[in-house]
């Protein structure tokens, strides 16, 4: 699946998600969220499919204490669909891939890279928040222990994660200015996806399976 | 004819009322490595800055004087500016070494072909070759040093501005730093570098800048590393510093072998 | 200066990250007050090692130990207690709006009463000459600065054992020259020293021992200074003789000095002997 086409990639997700709030619920939110689970448990039980049932189960949580049983059930297999869909596209495709489909379907670099740079943020975050906590531990802040400890170190790491990403953010603008990349430059595609009539055809097709289900939905409510 | 000219240059950072760079004057030609010495807070990281174009524009703040630059914009026939920290300097966007060094030349339009040549140049040119493959986010703070050079390199300018750019390494790939240096410069590109590494430059630069406090103070050829005021500026090669300090007479020599020649008289 | 003195111990110690050696059976032992340096190419084990003296890492295999606590079952807080580190980017380890707070950071994450935290703040920032620059925010300082704030934080956590990454790197000669004297007046008060370094002048100034890794092994452990003035040593390493003790060798000056200072007097000591300049 990481080999296909960044574009079809996102619009499995874009579709998955949509038939999750077209289709009727239950049966429709079952298949979708059974067809995103299958997705990540086949990207990776672990890597995948874990996380997003993790990231997916307050969603659960939450809903049981504002709706009964059969709305809590529609709504959470459609959310559950979002969840896992998104949870898997982040895993399986690299911003750097994505920007090299943008560019070479013609988008203009600086939006192409303002794209990547917010799915490529988070990780960054965590690296940066990680040696700051690693810093800190080592000059004897324990991020260990009751509530209040905790809190402590989240309002200890909050400060420094800020000012040294902002600090960061003026030197990378630097970097990047002087390695041409600014806006209106015409970047060459280093290693373009491979886009082929099958998966051009694939998109067209979901996106027709989108159109077909709404128009059934609205015919059939109608 | 110059390739870069600073007229009486005076920069002043946003919101600063003392400026970092006080009516500093300097010509760069072709095919030259010129080298600024000084202090922690004599300009010189400051100096690169307004040369590489980056301040004000980027950098914001206000200037004074006249920055006159033979050339295209940034890369290919150009400038070129490596950061002291090159942690900072990764695109973000590259999940290999190979495609990190393509990032420049790929955002000048060249083509495929061309890329990749210039690409195994620099990365050649910097003994990165077997890191081509590595994910740029496991590297060492060294080998990402010689990353980031190679990344700039690769754009091919006429110009190029270093700031510290051994800070990080090994004495292996120091060397293979300077060596760069002076096959660029042989090359006919323009290198200017702000580096602590004294005792390299008599190798590698044609002329010295002394700079102080924002200002450019002294510039003449490397002899100038064996002068008694850059000795009490602690700004000579250890060399000269030794014969200075063992009160042997002057002119100092400037490195190892000057030394040896001048002991064996 | 030190709460407690303590040896650094390194028993058969071995380390991988996954599947990729970092570490192979690495041993040696510092005793209080004794100043190492820590050599080898880029990626030859040196940060690694590091982090395993500050709990940041613990070993595969082999002991790594500070005085009688054994590095395994404790966190880098509670090594903090022992163990001072600053690694190479000192960007990252500034955490408050003045210096004065950031270096007051270990101190008080220790738990010290006021007045401790005080004294100790006061001591730090004395020892590196940073006391003017107390109030200013580590962000406005520029790069050199920092550096040495990190350090500073450092001393004021008073520990038994130093472990420091490239703390000369991006420093002119006149701050070089402040660190090499603040760590001598550590060492000299018992803590162990232990630098990762590839600036070999700084080293022979300051240090007295040396350990250099080589992909991962410890290929030297002996007297800075006989490995310093041989070259032939030095180069398969990928170091390189610092200009002191190269000057030493080309000129032939007894005793083969390699401090800078040491090699002046010789050559002043030689030439008047000789009659000549």
């Amino acid at each position: 699946m990481s080999r296909r086409h960044p574009f079809t990639l996102l619009a499995l997700v874009a579709a998955l998600t949509a038939l999750a709030w077209i289709l009727p619920a239950p049966a429709g939110g079952l298949g979708t969220a059974a067809a995103a689970l299958a997705l990540a448990a086949a990207a990776g039980p672990r890597r995948v499919l874990v996380p997003a049932l993790v990231t997916a189960a307050p969603f659960w949580l939450f809903l049981l204490l504002l709706h009964d049983v059969p709305s809590t059930i529609a709504i959470g297999l459609r959310l559950t669909t979002m969840i896992a869909s998104v949870v898997w596209v982040g895993a399986l495709l690299p911003p750097g891939r994505l920007v090299e489909a943008m560019v070479a379907a013609g988008w203009g670099v600086t939006a192409a890279y303002l794209f990547a740079a917010a799915l490529s943020a988070v990780p960054l975050l965590k690296a940066r928040a990680q040696r700051i906590v690693d810093a800190q531990r080592c000059r004897g802040l324990s991020p260990r222990g009751g509530l209040g400890r905790r809190l402590r170190a989240l309002r200890a790491l909050a400060l420094p994660l800020v000012l040294s990403v902002l600090h960061e953010v003026d030197e990378r603008a630097l970097a990047l200015e002087t390695r041409g990349f600014v806006p209106g430059a015409r970047r060459t595609p280093l290693a373009p996806p491979r886009d082929g009539t099958g998966e051009r055809a694939a998109r067209w097709l979901l996106l027709v399976a989108c159109g077909a289900a709404l128009a059934w939905r609205i015919a059939w409510r109608g | 004819m110059a390739r870069l000219t600073l007229e009486r240059v005076s920069f002043w950072y946003p919101a600063t009322e003392r400026p970092a760079l006080r009516d500093a004057s300097l010509a760069v030609a072709p095919g030259e490595v010129v080298a600024l010495v000084g202090n922690v807070g004599a300009g010189a990281s400051t100096l690169l800055l307004v040369a590489a174009d980056l301040a004000p524009r980027v950098v914001g703040g206000m200037i004074k004087g006249t920055v006159d630059f033979r050339g295209r914009g940034n890369g290919e026939g150009g400038r070129g500016i490596v950061l002291p920290t090159p942690w900072t300097q990764l695109s973000g966007m590259a999940f290999t070494v190979r495609d990190e060094v393509a990032f420049g030349p790929a955002n000048l339009g060249w083509p495929r072909e061309r890329i990749a040549g210039a690409v195994d140049r620099a990365l050649d040119a910097l003994g990165i070759g077997a890191l081509a493959a590595r994910d740029p986010a496991t590297l060492s703070g060294g080998e990402l040093q010689r990353v980031v050079i190679a990344g700039i390199v690769a754009m091919e300018p006429a110009l190029v501005l270093l700031d510290e750019p051994t800070a990080e390494l090994d004495p292996e790939g120091a060397g293979l730093v300077w060596r760069l240096v002076r096959a660029l410069a042989g090359d006919g590109c323009s290198v200017v570098v702000a580096t602590s590494d004294l005792n390299a430059l008599p190798e590698v630069a044609h002329r010295i800048v002394w700079m102080e406090d924002g200002a450019v103070r002294r510039i003449g050829d490397p002899a100038l590393l064996a002068e008694n005021a850059l000795c009490e500026a602690g700004l000579a090669t250890t060399v000269a510093d030794v014969w200075r300090t063992a009160r042997l007479g002057a002119p100092y020599p400037l490195t190892v072998a000057q030394a040896e020649e001048r002991w064996r008289q | 200066m030190a709460a407690v003195s303590a040896e650094l111990r390194f028993g058969q110690v071995s380390f991988s990250y996954g599947t990729v050696p970092a570490l192979r059976d690495v041993s040696f032992a510092l005793a209080p007050g004794e100043r190492a340096a820590l050599l080898g190419r880029n990626g030859a084990g040196k940060s690694t090692l590091l982090r395993l003296v500050t709990g940041l890492l613990h070993p595969a295999a082999g002991k790594v130990s500070v005085g009688d606590w054994d590095t395994r079952g404790r966190a880098p807080e509670s090594l903090a207690r022992r163990v001072g580190s600053v690694f190479q980017h000192a960007d990252q380890q500034l955490f408050a709006r003045s210096l004065r707070d950031d270096v007051a950071f270990g101190p008080r994450a220790l738990g010290l009463a006021a007045a401790e935290v005080a004294r100790r703040v006061d001591g730090a920032l004395a020892a590196l000459e940073l006391s003017a620059h107390a109030a200013e925010h580590p962000y406005d300082l520029p790069p050199a600065f920092r550096k040495l704030a990190a350090l500073a934080g450092a001393f004021a956590l008073e520990p038994a054992v130093l472990v420091l990454d490239e703390p000369t790197a991006g420093l002119d000669r006149p701050l070089r020259a402040r660190v090499a004297r603040a760590l001598s007046e550590r060492a000299a008060a018992g803590v162990v020293v232990l630098v990762a370094t590839h600036d070999l002048a700084f080293a022979a100034e300051v240090l007295e021992r040396g350990l250099v890794l080589d992909r991962g092994r410890l290929a030297w452990d002996a007297p800075l200074a006989a490995l310093l003035t041989s070259s032939e040593r030095l180069t398969p390493l990928g170091l390189a003789p610092p200009v002191g003790a190269a000057l030493s060798a080309a000129l032939d000056l007894p005793g083969r000095p390699v401090r800078e200072r040491d090699v002046a007097h010789t050559l002043a000591r030689v030439a008047a002997a000789r009659g000549r300049v």
